[in-house]
């Protein structure tokens, strides 16, 4: 049976978790066209990269990756000007970041944000919770050059949430280059989620993930964009990688690395130290409400992941959980069986009018679910139903 | 209203361990419920929420239930996941001396009477999740994570007339932050419940119990707070006891509850 987007063609899901392994490994977007085959999370013994890497950690000795911190912290303090760039949504993890990298080791972060495609009402009251802690950077790509790129993402990779993931990497490195600030601290590594196990030795980040030298966005060459759609480079420049020759004096680490990360924690503490507030329901496609509830695209891509990939939000989430030792697997199946791929009707008028951009066809359900049948791969769907589903 | 002020110990129960979410999320392992349940043998009352029950579908504290009223004999309510009077029978030949019902009853409120009728009011807690939406409340339903659009007040109207005995009253908004109570929230419902109003969700000193009481609950649930040993029941029964003497001092004969 035929795969789209090199998909393994035997679905497997992991006895550890519930990820299947037909989840996409974390690659360079700017790489990204409609014809790209995706490298997925690899398994062995039945049990997959992210699970493995779990239990690996569970050894690390966090009183000497706290030194190494400490050892970096101290090395780059400043006496008052910025010493590191925390970039995030001001949600819970990056809350944490924030206030510990200021709280408990002394430095003086630049706090940045790359703006959501549409705040959620929650998600703006906790960036201005996270806005007590320190100077905050709002990045907002214009909006219409932004919709088009995310209509055109949509149209042809159905991955609306792509200008969000490229900006959010880019963005910090940059920013750093310009301020000439010497560090920058993420929060986890995305191996911690599944990419290939080497990834998730060191602490910094690869470089290729935010300099490149092709580069394509919603799958469409930059000669393109400039040409057909008429954008200009200064339309282009959120989205465009740094220079790497800009880079030399900037070191972006992940502080998943050095310290013990779990994202409940870290909900627990943004609340206390912050008022961080979880959503007013959870999110349609899962049970949680406290992860990734900032942006209203969110809803429309983790439907695009079930499609694509047979792969939804619940799963992500019941993945992670069951991984931080939270919830079962057996629990976790109960959730993905209940919630995963349910349709998320609350924000999806708005969606479609963001997306129906001038240069498209209006976008309308029918529209849309006719364009997300062609990334319906045979092997993961037969008609509009998954042919596989985890089970106990 | 009762004459009879109570102090009740909340378990919060998924699978087999007690946890403690903070606004009903967040749902953090605290250990075994039975161990913390023997910590809280001078409470009037324990409080059993399966938290998941209704979101996975099932029923699962029948084993823990068990176990603890083997050991402890105060009354014990249980919730989470009840949706037959087959649910309603087992948990009370497990030990229960009531049941708190919210995700079914919403669904369907003709529970509320089924129960009441074949057990009696007195063994039917209404539960209620209360969050804070434009200018009133909204019912919640499968521990916090869905809207229901009914309005809070409407709700425990409704709910008392079908046979609710007791209304447990927990804010979404305050719950797991020791940070007090909804005290609007208690002010809007304490009028209209002619039955028992318990109270549940940000207790976190002695203070925010007397509020709580003075507005007019006549019992409230902690749950961190003696989880995480910032309180006992003992100095709260002490600080209290003058103003709203409880169940126990009274079955003693001790000092009667002044008039308010």
């Amino acid at each position: 049976m035929s795969t789209l987007f090199g998909l393994p063609e035997k679905v497997e899901f992991c006895k550890s978790c519930v990820i299947s392994n037909q989840r996409p490994n974390s690659s360079v977007e700017y790489d990204h066209t409609a014809q790209s085959k995706k490298s997925t999370i690899h398994f062995e013994k039945g049990i997959c990269d992210a699970c493995r890497t779990a239990k690996a950690k569970a050894k690390t000795d966090w009183a000497e990756r706290e030194v190494e911190l400490r050892n970096l912290c101290d090395l780059h303090r400043s006496r008052g000007a910025y010493d590191c760039i925390v970039p995030g949504s001001g949600g819970k993890d990056s809350f944490y970041a924030a206030h510990v990298l200021k709280a408990k080791y002394g430095m003086h972060p630049l706090l940045i944000t790359w703006a959501p495609h549409i705040y959620t009402d929650w998600g703006w009251r906790n960036l201005v919770r996270w806005q007590a802690l320190s100077n905050h950077v709002l990045y907002t790509p214009a909006r219409d050059v932004h919709r088009l790129i995310t209509r055109l993402s949509l149209e042809n990779l159905l991955h609306p949430f792509q200008p969000f993931i490229i900006g959010q990497k880019s963005l910090a490195p940059k920013l750093a280059a310009l301020y000439k600030i010497p560090l920058v601290f993420y929060g986890e590594n995305e191996a911690e989620y599944g990419n290939p196990i080497g990834d998730n030795g060191s602490a910094k980040r690869s470089k290729a993930y935010f300099t490149s030298h092709r580069i394509n966005l919603g799958g469409v060459s930059s000669d393109e964009l400039r040409h057909k759609y008429n954008l200009t480079d200064s339309d282009l420049d959120p989205y465009m990688p740094a220079d790497p020759s800009s880079l030399e004096n900037v070191e972006v680490h992940y502080l998943g690395y050095y310290l013990k990360w779990k994202p409940q924690d870290c909900y627990f503490y943004s609340v206390e130290h912050g008022g961080f507030e979880a959503a007013p329901e959870r999110t349609p496609g899962t049970y949680s409400k406290y992860s990734s509830i900032d942006d209203k695209m969110d809803d429309l891509h983790y439907l695009t992941t079930y499609i694509k990939f047979g792969i939804g939000r619940a799963t992500y989430d019941a993945a992670q959980e069951i991984r931080s030792g939270d919830i079962t697997r057996e629990e976790g199946v109960a959730l993905v069986r209940k919630f995963d791929g349910e349709f998320p009707t609350r924000f999806i008028e708005e969606l479609f009018d963001y997306l129906s951009v001038p240069q498209f066809p209006k976008m309308t359900l029918d529209y849309f679910m006719d364009l997300a049948d062609r990334f319906r791969s045979d092997h993961l769907w037969d008609g509009k139903r998954l042919r596989h589903v985890v089970t106990d | 209203m009762s004459l009879r002020t109570r102090v009740i110990a909340r378990l919060d129960i998924k699978g087999k361990n007690l946890i403690k979410p903070v606004r009903m999320e967040g749902l953090r392992i605290v250990g075994d419920p039975n161990e913390y349940a023997k910590r809280y043998l001078d409470a009037d009352e324990l409080l059993y929420m399966d938290c998941v029950a209704s979101l996975y579908g099932r029923n699962n504290l029948h084993q823990i239930l068990e176990r603890t009223t083997r050991e402890v004999f105060i009354p014990v309510t249980v919730g989470g996941g009840i949706r037959s009077l087959e649910d309603v029978r087992r948990l009370f030949n497990s030990g229960a001396d009531k049941v708190a019902v919210n995700t079914e009853a919403i669904r369907r409120p003709n529970l509320i009477s089924q129960i009441a009728d074949r057990y009696g009011s007195q063994a039917v807690v209404v539960s209620v999740e209360a969050k804070r939406v434009n200018g009133g409340w909204e019912c919640y339903t499968n521990n916090g994570r869905e809207r229901t659009g009914k309005s809070v007040v409407e709700w425990i109207k409704e709910a008392v007339n079908r046979g609710a005995g007791e209304i447990l009253l927990t804010s979404v908004d305050q719950e797991g932050t020791m940070g007090g109570l909804d005290t609007e929230l208690i002010r809007s419902v304490a009028s209209l419940c002619p039955c028992p109003l318990v109270v549940s969700g940000g207790v976190g000193t002695i203070g925010h119990v007397k509020e709580a009481l003075e507005l007019g609950a006549d019992a409230v649930a902690l749950a961190s707070a003696l989880h995480f040993n910032k309180l006992t029941i003992g100095e709260i029964r002490e600080s209290i006891e003058k103003q709203f003497p409880s169940e126990r001092s009274q079955a003693r004969g001790e000092e009667a509850r002044p008039s308010r």
